[in-house]
């Protein structure tokens, strides 16, 4: 089975399951319902992904995470040194991508932490909430506005903007 | 009625000399009612049998039908190979790399037939990466040398002394000075 997921990031709320207090003869409906759903769908399916696994135990594969290595950045490179800047280039879009699993996976752990709690989700998520303000508000900062067709230059103009503004605002 | 036995009887007789002609088995012969052929029994279900006039249909069902054989034609296989590849080999699982161990390019991928391909059709990302500077690098120095070309042509043209604009004349020792040397000849 898949490996499960990070109970850190997403724990599970207390079970509420009451006490089995029986007072009357009768049957209860919810458990012959939940029988039969076991019988009839959740034990054919796991009958079934077990039987798969045994077959596909023969022959695991695995796969591993690229590391890229570091090169420099665009504030490095000699200026007509257009191998450097396809260098910086490409990492500046991996660079972007990772910031863009980093902003969906903040807003993953909100969404569980809003379904988790509920309708006190506000006083109880403070924690993912400020997290997820605090994430997309530097997202937006650095690669905000900057369209379909960004790259590692236009994000530099864009810093360079920001710093010149901030340095108007100080002085 | 005894002539009608008498035939019967013949017949009997010619079936058994020669069984095998159609209409010569028993089931011809030894019938004693006689099949009328006037008043038969039509069963129809219910409802009236309607004779429907509609045009035809056979370009439709024959244009559906070479489509969904075509269709078929290479569906089939594809669908039998991706099921057997994901019950037989199924996807990968994600692992630490090992201290010391370069993995080729293609295990970075978690489908074994995205695994096949750029195995087997595709160049490695690195070899791309590659490309693409080298590329660059040549469209870099074509550049180069056609800013320093044109830089080239203005200092010639402005100096004068460059061997671009300069126009082969004939040699000043081949003009005979002779008819010039005396005047008023």
């Amino acid at each position: 089975m898949p490996a499960d997921y990070d109970k850190g990031a997403y724990p599970e709320p207390p079970r509420q399951t009451p006490v089995v207090d029986k007072q009357t003869a009768l049957p209860n409906p919810a458990l012959i319902l939940s029988k039969l759903f076991y019988y009839s769908v959740d034990l054919p399916v796991t009958t079934f992904r077990d039987a798969v696994d045994s077959i596909r135990a023969k022959n695991k594969i695995v796969y591993y995470h690229q590391k890229f290595r570091r090169v420099p950045d665009l504030t490095e490179c000699k200026e007509g040194d257009y191998p450097c800047y396809y260098e910086a280039e490409m990492q500046w879009r991996r660079d972007y991508k990772v910031d863009q699993e980093i902003v969906k996976v903040i807003q993953e752990r909100l969404r569980a932490c809003q379904q988790r709690e509920g309708h006190s989700y506000q006083q109880n998520c403070a924690k993912e909430i400020q997290q997820f303000n605090e994430v997309t508000k530097n997202f937006q900062s650095r690669y905000g506005d900057l369209g379909a067709y960004a790259s590692a230059r236009k994000c530099l103009m864009k810093q360079k903007e920001r710093m010149m503004a901030a340095q108007a605002q100080n002085a | 009625m005894a002539g009608m036995s008498v035939l019967r009887s013949v017949a009997a007789f010619a079936a058994r000399l020669s069984p095998l002609k159609s209409g010569n088995n028993a089931a011809n012969l030894l019938t004693r009612a006689i099949p009328r052929t006037d008043k038969v029994s039509v069963r129809w279900g219910h409802g009236k049998r309607l004779f429907v006039i509609k045009p035809s249909d056979y370009y439709d069902r024959r244009f559906l039908r070479l489509l969904q054989f075509y269709i078929l034609l290479t569906g089939v296989p594809v669908a039998i190979i991706v099921t057997g590849v994901n019950i037989f080999i199924g996807e990968a699982e994600l692992a630490e790399i090992p201290e010391g161990y370069e993995p080729e390019h293609w295990e970075y991928y978690k489908h074994p037939i995205t695994r096949w391909i750029t195995r087997n059709i595709y160049d490695s990302p690195v070899k791309d990466y590659e490309k693409m500077m080298a590329a660059v690098q040549i469209e870099k120095e074509k550049a180069d040398m056609r800013l320093t070309q044109l830089e080239v042509r203005r200092q010639m043209r402005q100096q004068g002394d460059g061997p671009w604009f300069q126009v082969p004349t004939l040699n000043k020792e081949l003009i005979d000075n002779s008819p010039k040397s005396s005047p008023d000849h």
